[in-house]
């Protein structure tokens, strides 16, 4: 069987948990959090820690299995069924509306004129290919290219410096508590798509002692990473844009990458970050492919080359049918907060409840 | 050599020659040399109601120049109910297709901000993704299409000009730079007035004496002052002094220079440049009132003396140093003041006032926003202003002549 390493799990987690997390990042939490939205980015991502330890807790337990394996142990046949079936149903929709998300970022962008169709065959030949090769694979392209990604963002969110605008982010906690709270909840949906990747991803680490520690300790990293990343983005796009406009902007960091500007000369540097988003898309993309192949294996045993391709059609059929850029934005967010959220999040946590109970009750 | 690999050899080409569709050109690639860049875009009041004039100026590399930046206008206009509209009707009579990303400038004109409603033609600019933020907005005096139309001497672009004046404010600092960013910005912060600079034309004699090629005909442009917007339309415009105060008052003045000529309680003038400036502000509380302190801290170096007729000891200009720093100070302050009445006058916080309360004390903010337009023309603001002369140039004397021969 494949096996990735810790390294190449805190990698690929990072890469997944990030996803193109910070296009819209800025728009949805200022939404709610105003000026200070920036202060709930870092918490909200922390809930990944307590929810990615208790996955980590069941590996321990039922090593060599996926949660849904896991959930057949624990709450027998027909139980973990229905929850194998919602775990499909829900990876399979939003994989799809990821590869929507995909084509409607270029051609509102910097592509209008290429059919958006090309887009989706271009995203998902690259997925199946991915998806054929094996975790393996798919982890060592995410070490390539996450620190490309960090890099890209990292560069976009410098070169927009010489634009803040004096005094944005002030007043600090003007409000309370309470926005930033708020503004918490809406990464939670981001925190749970990871979750329900490390769901499925479970069987391929590795659960020695050892190994175990540098998961744990990998899970931090990815959290801390992509919190931290996140914060910036938003932080950069509130002092540029200020609150009100950064709530306006569907793609505020492309934005930002449109205002670029060295020395004067160079400009029009957000073709080369849109490659790369491309890249953090197709990585998102192929964890939820993932995770639909192995939850189609827990609950049908249904592999091979004809699955794949079955569910590439599925989700170029959910981009085709989402083509319309603002529709595709509200079933993303609806998907995000009505469905990956509470089955993630309950689920998890029920599922934990349960092990833990007993464990300490010596139930076998 | 195994099937596999024997398999995978023959996808390889087709999948390489399936890829070839997903390079972009394959669809809507647009040659360069078929682009016309747009360089300046200017709007006026339609004759029609409901439309407006869209002016616009593209650049067009002249053939055989003597280097490859020497660019010709080609400057077209069009009357439209909307800025798409505008372009269409343009194009029709261009063989090359608008490309917007290279635009610079936005010029605005007169009538048409005084009529309101260009955050409607703004939109465009903000929402079709070629157009960046980064360009700047400029108000004109008269109409845009006269501004873009200027045949100026130097045979510059009129949009490429004034792009040209705006990249080099820092070293005047006497006019504010807007980007259309800062302007939605600004925009979004609700308690504040936008506030754009002012571009007029300039004819031989008002204010820079020139030659001109055809008589009474401007061919030089100038951005001085700025006009204050209340939402979208024009409400007044600042004078030179009032913008220069604005500049103090926002902490945008980097380098600019100076004179104190016009004060009338000196005899010995001073003219400088400032090597640095800084504007803090404090709102404090006397009384339960609340009052916003403005502190600026200027470093001034002398660069012209007027009115010296004698030698001065080393006291003596360490003395004179000090008179001129107290001068300065109260040119400064003179032009502040200037500013602030004119937003008591107007009753538009141009000046980001109510921002700067809200910055410090959001509780008392909460308070008088809503009745913030009421209480702009009373809110008390006071200035502290000091400059300190860093120094005084490459002399230590002024040119004087020797006692008896011609001095008083």
């Amino acid at each position: 069987m494949e096996r990735i390493s810790s390294h190449q799990f805190t990698l690929l987690g990072s890469a997944v948990l990030m996803g193109t997390t910070f296009l819209p990042i800025a728009s949805m939490v200022t939404g709610v959090a105003g000026r200070d939205s920036w202060l709930s980015v870092l918490p909200g991502f922390a809930l990944g820690i307590p929810y990615g330890l208790m996955v980590l807790a069941l590996m321990e337990q039922y090593p060599q299995k996926n949660l849904l394996q896991i959930t057949e142990i624990l709450w027998g046949k027909w139980i973990s069924k229905i929850i194998g079936i919602l775990y499909v149903l829900i990876m399979i929709y939003f994989g799809g509306l990821l590869l929507g998300q995909l084509g409607d970022m270029y051609e509102s962008s910097i592509m209008p004129r290429t059919p958006i169709e090309m887009f989706y065959l271009g995203g998902l030949l690259l997925v199946l290919y991915l998806v054929k090769s094996g975790i393996e694979v798919f982890a060592r392209f995410s070490e390539v290219l996450f620190p490309l990604i960090v890099f890209a963002l990292v560069l976009n969110i410098g070169l927009s410096i010489p634009r803040v605008e004096q005094g944005e982010l002030m007043p600090l906690l003007s409000q309370g508590m309470i926005p930033i709270f708020w503004g918490g909840t809406k990464i939670g949906p981001f925190v749970m798509e990871y979750i329900l990747f490390l769901a499925g991803v479970l069987p391929f680490l590795s659960t020695n002692k050892g190994e175990l520690l540098h998961l744990k300790r990998g899970l931090w990293k990815t959290i801390f990473l992509v919190g931290i990343l996140n914060t910036l983005v938003v932080l950069i796009q509130i002092s540029v844009f200020g609150p009100s406009e950064t709530v306006n902007l569907v793609y505020g960091l492309l934005v930002l990458g449109k205002m670029v500007e060295v020395s004067k000369t160079i400009a029009g540097v957000e073709s080369l970050f849109l490659g790369v988003w491309f890249a953090a898309l197709v990585i998102k993309i192929s964890a939820f492919f993932f995770a639909v192949i192995w939850g189609l294996k827990s609950i049908f045993n249904a592999k091979g080359f004809m699955c794949n391709l079955v569910v590439g059609i599925i989700f170029m059929g959910i981009a085709l049918k989402f083509q319309k850029g603002p529709a595709l934005k509200i079933e993303i967010g609806f998907v995000d907060n009505y469905l990956i959220f509470p089955f993630a999040s309950v689920w998890v946590l029920t599922l934990w409840g349960m092990s833990y109970w007993k464990k300490k009750a010596g139930v076998s | 050599m195994n099937t596999k690999l024997k398999r995978s050899y023959k996808i390889a080409p087709v999948l390489l020659c399936i890829s070839l569709l997903f390079i972009s050109g394959c669809w809507g690639k647009r040659e360069v040399e078929n682009l016309a860049p747009l360089i300046g875009i200017g709007f006026d009041l339609g004759e029609k109601p409901g439309t407006y004039l869209v002016t616009q100026q593209y650049a067009r590399p002249k053939k055989g120049g003597s280097s490859g930046a020497e660019i010709l206008q080609r400057t077209l206009g069009a009357e439209a109910s909307s800025v798409r509209e505008a372009f269409e009707t343009v194009s029709k009579g261009a063989y090359r297709t608008p490309f917007m990303g290279s635009l610079k400038v936005i010029v605005i004109g007169e009538d048409f901000a005084k009529a309101g409603g260009f955050n409607d033609v703004l939109d465009f600019a903000q929402r079709f993704a070629e157009f960046r933020r980064s360009m700047y907005l400029v108000l004109a005096r008269g109409r845009a299409e006269d501004i873009l139309n200027l045949k100026l001497r130097s045979e510059h672009l009129s949009a490429i000009y004034i792009n040209y004046i705006i990249e080099g404010g820092n070293e005047l600092s006497t006019f504010p730079t807007v980007r259309l960013g800062h302007y939605l910005t600004v925009l979004g912060r609700q308690s504040t007035a936008p506030i754009l600079p002012v571009v007029k034309s300039i004819k031989p004699g008002e204010g820079i004496n020139y030659k001109a090629e055809k008589s009474g005909e401007a061919e030089e442009l100038q951005i001085q002052g700025a006009g204050v917007l209340r939402g979208d339309r024009l409400v007044d415009f600042l004078n030179d002094d009032e913008t220069k105060g604005y500049m103090w008052l926002e902490n945008e003045v980097f380098n600019r220079f100076i004179n104190t000529v016009d004060l009338e309680e000196t005899t010995v003038k001073f003219s400088g440049q400032v090597l640095k400036s800084k504007t803090k502000y404090k709102l404090h509380t006397n009384n339960e009132s609340k009052e916003l302190y403005y502190q600026i801290k200027t470093s001034i170096a002398i660069d012209e003396i007027i009115g010296l007729n004698k030698q001065l000891s080393g006291t003596e200009w360490v003395k004179l140093a000090k008179e001129a720093e107290e001068s300065f100070a109260k040119v400064i302050e003179k032009e502040c003041e200037g500013a602030i009445k004119k937003q008591r006058e107007l009753g538009q916080d141009f000046l980001g006032i109510g921002r700067h309360i809200e910055q410090r004390d959001p509780q008392y903010w909460k308070t008088i926003k809503d009745q913030w337009e009421e209480e702009i023309a009373n809110f008390p603001v006071s200035l502290d202003v000091k400059v300190t002369v860093h120094h005084t140039g490459m002399s230590s004397s002024s040119a004087t002549n020797s006692g008896g021969e011609g001095q008083d």
